[in-house]
């Protein structure tokens, strides 16, 4: 149920730039969604479209020569852009929590897993050693984790892939978050622990009931987990909708593209499109919409004017002047069976 | 691990072996006469040809390679060196009467080398390309382009020559009468600082340290300007690290994230150079009890070497390389020990 | 390569190595105009001014008695004052530096030369063939690098005897167990490429895929060492020559003028630092040729390193 009393994260017009010496990078450029409690958010788009400095964004962990220039993060109605590190170093962890990619480089090799799990016990807290380690023992049970009682006492590289992912996923709830922020968590995995991980992230997540984002480039991972999408490109949210209407009736050129360009048990496709072209160069984003040099619809008003993000159906926001084209070209398509099992 | 640790104590043996071997061809290229000085205590022995001739048979310094090397080596496990002119006793001894003072001199260097080198690289690396990071790399870049000995001399120029604090030797001479002379004074470890305190003689404790104080800077300046550079480029790559990342959005504090998480990682790869780098003061051994005249295995070998004594230059070229096979051994199973990765294979 | 020599120029760090570099070039190319010799077959013997064992301070003109010989050579007197003064025995220090630079030098890129090929070729092969052939390098090399470097080469230049070449020897055969590592480390690394087993693939010989397609792409961190090395080799020789052990007297090197100054260091009583111009200026020639040296190679390493190319 989606109304502003549920809604646990707002992104208003965040802005995050980067000052290189060749040049200013809009890695984000005016992005808007929001999360709602116990939904996901899937944030889909290729490499460099801007999701993972999203998500850096919101947990204030950006790099050098990183900066949110402008904007809002509103968690809890309370602007996380204006909070101080100390304020910050509250919420990470505890309220918002994060998981990575590669879990074999983002586990500190010479801690033992035990430790890593309850050092976020301890610094929120300030549990006592036993109890924590009970807790992480619990945690690693609740995770899929074999006899973990041992395995606390163990180093990353003792474990496979797949429980690195778990441990990590551990780590990450240990302190009830509401909302945890998952980048890619699937990517380095095989394909049938990607499955398992995706299970049990949802099913955690009923438990904890807690709220996700879930970034990612992979369409099927996104399918199987997300109640919302937002697709961005170049920096940009292009289309913000629910998953059914996102792979359904997908308004924006790129998205359908994207949609077409893998092969799908429940389209019936002759041939797969790839989407011409390249990722732009941050350095140099096109005039006008951002995908116009890729894009088979483009006209001329789309190489002169951006468009803006607007809610064309309820709960549907497209970025593009044309999305009638779009529209007439997903009706030529048919649809032979259900997406997942759930519909 | 352990088998590691097994196979690196096997390979021990066989590269001193190696290493006494090079040490014995080097010696080789000397003529057997000039070999046979090392051997006999009384140099006028040598001026009768026939008796010189009886003792390069007796010592085998005529015979083929293989032959000479195993009684050369033979000769080496009776710990019989041979005789050393400038000591005037035998080689062996004159190592271990001169042991003690460069010991003492290399422990004590050990400290500013770890806290600084290891300490300011830290921070050097946490705020990197700031005034302090820039300050300390120029320092070092700096300690680094100042050979050993000119640096030495610069000590001694100062802190001497001008200011009269640190003076050359090991102990001024009222109290080099106390402690080699007189009964009063008991020489339990021959480590002067040690043994003063034990003595419950202040003076000669303060005395002591004085001398010691210059030739440290001199023999750690090096080292710990090398640790820094080290330990601050292996900070700098710890601190880029994913997990770095994961443990700031735990909410870990940023002291705890940099003494905790980085620092830990960080040290592996110092920890060994490190070590090296304290087996290689030996080298630097030499220079700075050269210029400051500091009456230990280093002046003792300059001086040796400077006067052809080619017994006592190889008979300390065989100790340093045997503290450095065995130190190295020493610092690659702490290697094994500290890290995880290796600890559990 | 134009990318690396654009940024070892606009770093300002390296700019001043390279200037000093330079500037130490040009007193070598010109050492013969700057310093005449008085012995032409000769001109490393560094001439007297005079005969005192004390060192005489700048300024100081040449003695009475050394006259008579550049007379009776049929010699002209070339300098009439020892410009940084004299060191004991009376050897003029400014013709001792700027000689002392073309030994610098001359040491310098042949020991690193010598000893980088070495190390090369053995490192290079101890790598690529692998098995029996690496093990037996690598202990080799091994023990090569269980003698700390000075008392090896005082070991060798002991036995060998005092002289330039000898000392270049000694630094040469205790100095490519570097390089050796270095490019056995980077070839070990580039190895199991797949452009390295294509190559293998189609038949090239193995010497021609060592020196054709490993040897430049691994040979960058090797040059970056080299370079470092210059310095640490100068160092090494004069520390041989301020010990005694290294190039005979009188001869024009940056090390010996220094141990000249090793008994004048802290001057008469009553006035510390008489004999100052006796260490500072050798000292400051050596210090600034080696931080030369480091300035570049310190930012040559920079610039090579993968991670921090790929840095905005």
């Amino acid at each position: 149920m989606q109304n502003d009393k549920n809604k646990i994260l707002q992104v208003k017009d965040l802005k995050t730039y980067f000052f290189t010496e060749n040049g200013i990078v809009k890695a984000v450029d005016g992005v808007n969604f929001e999360v709602y409690q116990g939904e996901t958010l899937g944030l889909v788009g290729e490499s460099g479209c801007g999701k993972s400095i999203t998500a850096f964004s919101i947990m204030r962990l950006l790099d050098y020569p990183g900066k949110t220039v402008g904007g809002q993060i509103l968690f809890k109605s309370e602007d996380l852009l204006v909070k101080n590190e100390k304020q910050m170093r509250q919420i990470r962890g505890k309220d918002i929590s994060m998981i990575f990619q590669e879990p074999m480089t983002s586990l500190n090799p010479v801690l033992t897993i035990g430790f890593q799990i309850t050092e976020a016990l301890e610094v929120h807290f300030k549990m006592e050693k036993t109890k924590a380690r009970k807790r992480a023992i619990e945690l690693l049970e609740r995770v899929g984790i074999p006899i973990p009682e041992q395995r606390i006492y163990e180093y990353p590289h003792q474990l496979s892939g797949g429980m690195r992912q778990r441990a990590m996923i551990a780590m990450a709830l240990s302190c009830d978050p509401v909302l945890l922020i998952a980048d890619e968590p699937t990517t380095s995995l095989d394909v049938t622990i990607q499955a398992q991980i995706l299970e049990l992230m949802k099913l955690l997540l009923e438990q904890f009931s807690s709220s996700m984002i879930m970034i990612t480039h992979d369409l099927g991972v996104i399918a199987e987990i997300a109640d919302r999408i937002a697709v961005m490109y170049a920096g940009k949210i292009v289309e913000y909708a629910d998953t059914r209407s996102i792979f359904y009736s997908p308004l924006h050129p790129y998205t359908f593209g994207l949609l077409t360009s893998i092969p799908r048990l429940d389209m019936d496709i002759e041939k797969l499109e790839s989407i011409p072209g390249i990722v732009p160069d941050p350095l140099h984003f096109p005039e006008g919409c951002k995908f116009h040099p890729r894009c088979v619809f483009a006209t001329e008003k789309c190489r002169k004017e951006e468009p803006p993000l607007a809610e064309i159906k309820k709960n549907h926001s497209v970025r593009c002047w044309h999305i009638e084209k779009v529209e007439q070209e997903a009706k030529k398509i048919s649809f032979t069976g259900r997406l997942t099992t759930d519909g | 691990m352990l088998s590691y640790i097994i196979r690196r104590l096997l390979i021990l043996p066989i590269i001193l072996l190696g290493v006494s071997f090079l040490i014995f061809c080097l010696f080789s290229l000397l003529s057997p006469m000039e070999r046979l000085a090392t051997y006999v205590n009384n140099p006028s022995v040598l001026k009768n040809p026939q008796a010189a001739q009886n003792l390069i048979a007796k010592y085998h310094l005529d015979d083929p390679f293989p032959t000479g090397y195993f009684y050369w080596l033979k000769s080496l496990l009776r710990l019989d060196f041979g005789w050393s002119p400038t000591a005037n006793q035998p080689v062996w001894d004159a190592i271990m009467q001169r042991l003690p003072a460069t010991m003492e001199l290399v422990l004590y260097s050990i400290i500013p080398v770890i806290i600084v080198g290891i300490w300011l690289g830290v921070i050097s690396a946490v705020h990197h390309n700031d005034l302090a990071d820039q300050v300390i790399r120029v320092t070092a870049i700096i300690g680094w382009s100042l050979p050993t000995f000119i640096f030495g001399l610069l000590v001694l120029f100062i802190f001497y020559g001008i200011l009269g604090w640190l003076p050359p030797g090991r102990l001024s001479t009222w109290a080099q009468y106390i402690v080699y002379t007189g009964d009063s004074f008991n020489n339990y470890t021959h480590f002067i600082t040690i043994d003063a305190l034990l003595n419950k003689r202040l003076d000669i404790f303060w005395d002591a340290l004085k001398h010691l104080i210059g030739p440290i800077i001199t023999l750690s300046y090096i080292s710990w300007a090398y640790l820094l550079r080290i330990t601050r480029s292996s900070m700098l790559d710890t601190l880029r690290k994913d997990y770095i990342r994961t443990a700031r959005a735990k909410g870990v504090d940023e002291r705890t994230v940099i003494y905790l998480h980085a620092r830990k990682n960080a040290m592996i790869p110092v920890i060994t150079v490190a070590g090296m780098m304290i087996i290689g003061m030996l080298g630097g051994v030499v220079i700075t009890e050269t210029v400051f005249t500091y009456p230990g295995l280093g002046y003792w070998a300059a001086s040796s070497a400077q006067q052809l004594d080619y017994g006592s230059v190889i008979g300390f070229a065989l100790l340093f390389a045997f503290i450095m096979v065995v130190g190295n051994l020493v610092v690659d199973v702490s290697y094994a020990l500290i890290d995880p990765r290796v600890r559990l294979e | 390569m134009n990318r690396i020599i654009r940024k070892l120029f606009s770093n300002t760090t390296s700019l001043i190595g390279l200037i000093l570099l330079f500037i130490f070039v040009i007193i070598a190319i010109f050492a013969p105009y700057i310093a005449p010799p008085l012995f032409a077959s000769d001109p490393y013997q560094i001439p007297r001014m005079s005969w005192d064992v004390q060192p005489q301070p700048p300024g100081f003109p040449i003695s009475d008695d050394i006259r008579l010989i550049y007379d009776s050579l049929g010699q002209p007197i070339i300098r009439e004052t020892a410009i940084f003064g004299t060191a004991q025995g009376g050897y003029d220090i400014f013709y001792g530096l700027i000689w002392g630079t073309r030994t610098a030098f001359r040491i310098g890129i042949i020991t690193v030369t010598l000893s980088m090929f070495i190390g090369v070729v053995g490192g290079s092969i101890a790598a690529y063939f692998g098995g029996w052939i690496d093990e037996l390098l690598m202990r080799i090399t091994d023990i090569f690098l269980s003698i700390p470097f000075l008392v090896a080469a005082m070991v060798l230049t002991t036995i060998l005897g005092r002289g330039l070449d000898k000392v270049m020897i000694a630094l040469v055969a205790f100095g490519w167990m570097g390089y050796a590592r270095v490019i056995r480390g980077s070839i070990l690394c580039v190895k199991e490429e797949v452009y390295i087993n294509a190559a293998r693939a189609l038949g090239v010989k193995d010497f021609n895929i060592i020196v054709r397609h490993l040897l430049p792409n691994t040979i960058f961190p090797v040059m970056v060492q080299a370079s470092m090395n210059i310095g640490s080799m100068v160092i090494t020789a004069a520390a041989l020559s301020f010990l005694g052990v290294g190039a005979p007297l009188g001869y024009a090197d940056w090390g010996q003028m220094v141990s000249f100054a090793r008994n004048w260091i802290v001057g008469s009583p009553g006035n510390a630092g008489e004999y100052w111009y006796a260490v500072f200026f050798p000292a400051i020639f050596i210090v600034l040729f080696v931080l030369a040296w480091n300035l570049v190679g310190d930012t040559l390493r920079d610039i090579l390193d993968p991670r921090l190319r790929g840095e905005l």
